[in-house]
């Protein structure tokens, strides 16, 4: 949920990009961290494997400054695409306030892309959430690629409900900004949607500025940010899952993947529709903890789920730690 | 029907906006100032369990409190996922021990996180003696701002600027407009 702070004049809003695994995800914030101006971005944090695959989730705060007087930040997440990743995946998925779906335009991946809007939906609903009330839009990615199926195609099978859609190439950055200007958007408004033209209603909002100490998030607190930052998990690699990698993380990205990034952007042309969703966005009804948990807990899946979470908590205290 | 009541009560305290004002924060930091200097903490963070900052007091100014914010959500949610699988409630304190500076990071109420950083002038014994007594002080906080906020059905939006979206377009066609 949208946190809203009026001791500092502050919004924070959680996204997420969502998708399956090699759709494009960690590439679009990589794009977001390469060209957002130095005055908005941070960090992006990776808690990856060795073999370069999102394990828990990329991490990168974006500060669009102020708007209308009050601090706007976004909290751009991606999770790990691969099916068994499930559990890790429901739990970035938390508190989500507006959702990127990065689809793989290749024919022969549609299955899955299906397959992982089915589990988003899934798993929303196991939240009380309902992805029809979430500001969400779809990135058809990989249009540079021959298999890449027509977007009627595209649209007719994974968005019937109409949301906006973008074109995008990650790799060389095409259609990054669009989309998440587009979900932005979309966001902002949410927060904005309730309220009626209330006179006075910003009479509140005179309860002055920061009034925190000096040491509290009073002025924008980063200045410039270093390059994507790599998080290797402590080495307790002998737990990981055999055949999936082990937990380790690498310093780079397979080479050439920054410099594309950065290529000059070809005008992209996405053609968003306006959401024609049939009905103004409104918090969820409530419909939480009812549906049945799908992963039953096989010894094998246990054991798995318990050796990926160590790998998790292992890594991010080690950040953590190494943070403070 | 009083069962579909209680549901929602359940997800209210879990999704409604948090909306934080002045004197709660106030309030929050007053608290989070007394149990720094009774434990003799170096730095406290509170952090809500989507990963949003609330407020931090104590020495993090050169800390990228907001990554910190974001991985102290994911490694409770990681613990809570295991607890669950485990067939525990929830763990409801996690403890990562440095060579010199350690984390203790507990639950305050149903959807904050109390993160404390101390070295070896205090001990973890002191730290979370003080730490559940401040989660209980904190929790009733919490759970004035939560009553609040379910009266106010506008969520606190109705408390941002009337030119807010326009200016928000501006702002996104400024920092992603090509
Ligand atoms: N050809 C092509 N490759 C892409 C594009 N976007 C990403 N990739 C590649 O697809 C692979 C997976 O990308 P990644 O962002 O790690 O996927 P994730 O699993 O969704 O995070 C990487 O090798 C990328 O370089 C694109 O638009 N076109
Ligand atoms: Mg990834």
């Amino acid at each position: 949920m949208v946190q809203i702070n009026f001791a500092n004049k502050e919004i924070q809003c959680k996204v997420v990009y969502y998708g399956p695994g090699m759709s494009g995800k960690t590439t679009n914030l990589e794009v977001v961290h390469q060209k957002a101006p130095q005055t908005a971005k941070g960090d992006l944090t990776s808690i990856a494997t060795e073999g370069d695959r999102t394990l828990f989730f990329d991490f990168m705060p974006l500060d669009l400054g102020n708007i209308a007087g009050i601090k706007t930040k976004f909290q751009l997440y991606t999770v790990p695409g691969q099916v068994y990743y499930n559990s890790t995946r429901k739990l970035v998925l938390q508190g989500v306030d507006g959702i990127v779906f990065v689809a793989d335009s290749q024919g022969d991946k549609i299955e899955e892309c299906i397959e992982a809007i089915e589990n988003l939906k899934t798993n929303l609903t196991e939240y009380g959430r309902d992805l029809e009330t979430i500001p969400f839009v779809i990135q058809y990615n990989k249009r540079d690629l021959p298999g890449a199926l027509p977007i009627e195609e595209l649209q007719a099978r994974l968005n019937p409900t109409g949301a906006p859609y973008f074109e995008a190439v990650a790799a060389t950055g095409e259609g990054v900004f669009p989309t998440l200007k587009a979900l932005a958007s979309l966001v902002l408004e949410s927060i904005n949607r309730d309220k009626g033209d209330v006179p006075g209603s910003s009479a509140r909002t005179g309860v002055s500025g920061p009034t925190r100490p000096a040491a509290a998030a009073a002025g924008p607190r980063r200045v410039a940010a270093a390059g994507p930052r790599r998080v290797a998990p402590k080495p307790v690699a002998a737990q990981a899952p055999a055949g999936r990698g082990p937990a380790r993380a690498t310093q780079k990205r397979p080479a050439g993947r920054q410099s594309a990034a950065a290529a000059v952007e070809a005008p992209s042309q996405p053609r968003a529709r306006p959401a024609k969703r049939a009905e103004p966005m409104r918090r969820p009804a409530a419909k939480t903890g009812k549906v049945k948990i799908k992963e039953r807990a096989d010894k094998g899946r246990l054991m798995l789920v318990l050796a990926v979470a160590a790998v998790i908590i292992g890594a991010v205290g080690f950040v953590v730690l190494k943070f403070l | 029907m009083p069962k579909q009541m209680r549901q929602q009560t359940d997800a209210q305290l879990r999704e409604s906006r948090l909306v934080f004002y002045k004197h709660d924060i106030q309030t929050i930091d007053s608290t989070l100032r007394d149990f720094l200097s009774r434990s003799k903490s170096k730095a406290a963070l509170l952090v809500d369990k989507d990963g949003h900052l609330i407020t931090q007091e104590g020495s993090t100014e050169k800390t990228d409190t907001d990554t910190i914010a974001a991985l102290v959500a994911g490694c409770f949610a990681a613990t809570r996922e295991m607890a669950r699988i485990l067939g525990e409630d929830e763990f409801s304190a996690l403890f990562h021990q440095g060579r010199k500076d350690n984390l203790q990071l507990s639950l305050v109420g149903t959807r904050t996180i109390l993160g404390v950083l101390f070295d070896d002038t205090t001990t973890i014994g002191m730290v979370r003696l003080y730490a559940a007594e401040t989660a209980r002080k904190l929790s009733s906080t919490f759970r004035k701002i939560i009553a609040r906020a379910d009266a106010d059905p506008t969520g606190g939006s109705s408390d941002i600027g009337a030119g807010f979206s326009e200016a928000a377009a501006n702002t996104l066609e400024n920092v992603f407009g090509e």
